[in-house]
């Protein structure tokens, strides 16, 4: 399956697509306007955290073909994928950027299935920056991280659309290409392989 | 107006901006050579898609060959005018690496102390993170650390205007314990416009 990824230009997308660590992990990189053009049915769209949403809006109409024509689409955080992916429940909230400040703190996040191929090799250190929101899966969705109060913040949809949507309120692509919090590229060394082996 | 600030993300800009009797909010997607061939002044911020910025190198190099002034927030990935290199991260800094130093009184600083724009409630590296590298004859005017890593420079092109780089999160949004933001944007705004700068 081929990983297509879209970059709408920014520094953080140049850096974390293109540059050496994970560049040989896209197949492609276009641009979200090109959805429509590039994609093909057997495809796996990623879209990078911090795409604005104004530019994916437009691309709603192609993607949800692209799913129901039973393909893939990985929707990173902070970039209103609620309102341009099916079956989405956001609820956004204050991001706390000190809390790791005081002494013992302990941000919460919890990895539900260790088992899951896409959490392989992930610890409770490398999902933890910080939190910019929960979703309210559809019945029958696979949660893969939760909050402290057990709020989804990274699942898989394989029960809205014929196709397989995976979304996180996470930003790794963000600050890993910004050179900021080294969890994100924790986490993306682990998640990005893993992800390529889950799609097969 | 002989200003554009633009505009490149979903988030709403501060008042200050769009309300600003010199400021002409322009969506990067409408962005033309035509816009920058009517203004004098040019601000875009970290979410600058700088994919489609290298489409129109030739009228943002004529625009600045005009005298143009243009405040760039973030880190160069593309070589969107000749003489900028690509941004430079301080690889693994500590706190020490991101203290502060004035190298040049530039007026945007002016009266703004260091500790209100070093860190975010007491957290360092919102401000920026490396550098964009100096061109030759940029003039340095914040450094980071023991090697004064130049966060912010300003630059007499030779072909004429100027670029003033920021390196790191957008400026207008730092020092927001203080803030800071409209005084800031004002003050970028001005400068953009061709208020006071260092001597050449």
């Amino acid at each position: 399956m081929r990983l297509i990824a879209t970059s709408c230009g920014t520094y953080y997308h140049i850096e974390t697509l293109e540059g050496p660590r994970y560049a040989a992990c896209f197949d492609e990189i276009i641009r979200p306007e090109e959805i429509g053009l590039r994609l093909e049915p057997g495809d796996c769209l990623f879209v990078p955290c911090r795409s604005p949403a104004q530019r994916m809006i437009p691309q709603a109409p192609a993607i949800a073909r692209h799913l129901a024509l039973g393909g893939t689409v990985i929707a990173m955080g902070e970039s209103g994928s609620e309102t341009w992916l099916p079956g989405l429940r956001f609820t956004p909230r204050p991001t706390n950027w000190w809390w790791w400040l005081e002494a013992g703190a302990d941000l919460g996040v919890q990895i539900e299935n260790r088992h899951h191929p896409l959490m392989a090799g992930l610890e409770k250190q490398d999902v933890t920056w910080h939190l910019h929101g929960h979703f309210d899966p559809p019945e029958g969705c696979e949660v893969l991280l939760r909050d402290r109060d057990g709020l989804a913040l990274l699942y898989i949809d394989e029960v809205s659309t014929p196709g397989r949507i995976l979304v996180t309120s996470l930003d790794p692509v963000y600050h890993h290409g910004s050179h900021f919090m080294p969890a994100t590229t924790r986490f993306l060394d682990r998640f990005l392989p893993n992800l390529r082996r889950w799609l097969g | 107006m002989d200003v554009i600030w633009l505009n490149c993300g979903a988030e709403p800009l501060s008042p200050v901006i769009p309300t600003h009797p010199r400021v002409r909010v322009v969506d990067q997607f409408r962005l033309t050579a035509g816009d920058l061939g009517a203004v004098s002044g040019l601000v875009s911020g970290t979410l600058l898609d700088q994919d489609a910025m290298l489409v129109l190198r030739p009228a943002l190099e004529a625009f600045l060959d005009r005298g143009g002034r243009w405040f760039f927030n973030g880190h160069f990935l593309r070589p969107m005018i000749a003489g900028i290199k690509p941004f430079r991260p301080i690889r693994q800094p500590r706190r020490a690496d991101l203290s502060q130093t004035r190298l040049a009184p530039h007026p945007i600083f002016a009266g703004i102390e260091i500790a209100q724009l070093e860190t975010n409630k007491g957290v360092a590296g919102f401000y920026g993170r490396g550098c964009n590298p100096l061109p030759e004859g940029a003039i340095p005017v914040t450094g980071l650390g023991e090697a004064l890593v130049p966060v912010d420079w300003v630059w007499a092109r030779p072909g004429g205007g100027r670029v003033f780089s920021h390196a790191g999160n957008d400026l207008d949004q730092l020092g927001r314990e203080w803030n800071l933001g409209p005084l800031l944007q004002g003050r970028i705004i001005d400068w953009a416009g061709g208020g006071p700068c260092l001597c050449a």
